[in-house]
């Protein structure tokens, strides 16, 4: 079945490589995309994605308070960070309001797509730049 | 002939999404991919692009720096740099460094491939408030920009801010011996050197200076849901 995925990051830049990895994978679909926490928590109702790939830093509303709401909008909806804060404290932080997974942006090109199939499968998947860390 | 483009940015992610933009243009095509300012400098030498796009907070060199030094190897390099923010500091030191586009990150896809157009043709291309910037300091003489701001890097030699960057990034002096092809006690040397002219007492010192004068850039955690940090 395909894995529908919501892209949200404030850069247009960012959001068309996180596409371009993606669209690797034929049975992904990217459903729709944000550019922050507000209007993520809009494209959540109205697409219903399985995996939002979330930023941390965006304006308006940053990914931490939106992974909060998304999961109280959608408990089902599975949510990946995709941040440049490579730190364990911020990762805990993400997991404690109901992400399934958090990746660093300078690693992308190696965790993103194990990242979102694990966290397509309900699976958390960890990975800080020095200290990989999948879980099943 | 092909536009021949190299694009030089730390992220992987970026260059992805900068490729992707590029490359829908038919007659480009993005010749090489570097993720710091050394290794561009090297794949320039090698490739001999037509534009050049480097992003300011790289690891190891930062994108002023890496224009700078690929306008002292040729001045005809046709640079744009990729930048998280306009501050007046950060635009007068691209102009300074003779870049001849500035592009914000976030408005990357909306303002990029106008960017190499305008530099293919021969133009500068910077943003609304690059140029606004320009004409104020052409109406007042000159001196508008820069005013009100910190003197930038006059006293240090190219190779003086590189050690400066590769120190402030918390690198030993080994280390930083070994980055750049020199001996240790030359690197000391140029460590002494860099904190008598900049009259700096401690490496925290050194770190403080190099994030005021964007030799590096670092990241602050989001404070509240309202706030708005520019990062990639």
């Amino acid at each position: 079945m395909a894995v529908r995925i919501l892209l949200v990051d404030d850069h247009p830049v960012v959001r068309q490589g996180l596409r371009t990895l993606l669209e690797g994978r034929s049975e992904w679909e990217v459903v729709g995309e944000a550019s922050d926490g507000v209007e993520a928590l809009e494209k959540v109702s109205a697409a219903q994605p399985d995996v939002v790939v979330l930023d941390v830093t965006m304006p308006r509303m940053n990914g931490i308070e939106a992974c909060r709401l998304i999961k109280q909008k959608d408990p089902n909806a599975e949510v990946l960070f995709v941040t440049q804060h490579d730190s364990p404290q911020m990762m805990r932080e993400a997991l404690a309001v109901g992400a399934r997974g958090y990746v660093v942006k300078s690693n992308l090109a190696r965790d993103l797509l194990e990242a979102v199939e694990a966290v397509s499968q309900h699976r958390v998947f960890t990975a800080l730049a020095r200290n990989p860390q999948p879980a099943g | 002939m092909k536009l021949r483009i190299l694009l030089a940015d730390d992220h992987e992610i970026v260059r992805r999404g900068l490729c992707a933009l590029l490359q829908k243009r038919e007659g480009w095509e993005v010749c090489g991919e570097a993720s710091d300012g050394r290794e561009a400098i090297e794949m320039a030498k090698q490739l001999n692009p037509d534009v050049v796009i480097v992003d300011i907070g790289m690891p190891h060199l930062n994108g002023l720096d890496t224009t700078r030094q690929l306008l002292q190897h040729d001045p005809h390099f046709k640079i744009i740099v990729l930048t998280i923010t306009d501050s007046d500091q950060v635009i007068r030191e691209a102009l300074d460094a003779g870049a001849r586009g500035f592009v914000l990150k976030s408005d990357a896809a909306r303002d990029l491939v106008s960017a190499v157009e305008a530099l293919q043709s021969k133009r500068m291309f910077f943003t609304p408030r690059v140029n606004d910037l320009v004409l104020r300091g052409f109406l007042d003489k000159g001196h508008a920009i820069s005013r009100h701001e910190p003197p930038s890097l006059p006293i240090l030699t190219a190779r003086e801010r590189e050690v400066t960057q590769l120190l402030a990034e918390g690198k030993s002096s080994k280390e930083v011996a070994s980055l750049l092809n020199l001996s240790t006690k030359t690197v000391e040397t140029h460590r002494s050197n860099i904190m008598r002219k900049l009259s700096l007492h401690s490496i925290r010192d050194l770190v403080v200076y190099a994030i005021k004068n964007n030799i590096i850039q670092i990241q602050m955690p989001p404070q509240s849901t309202t706030a708005e940090t520019p990062v990639a």
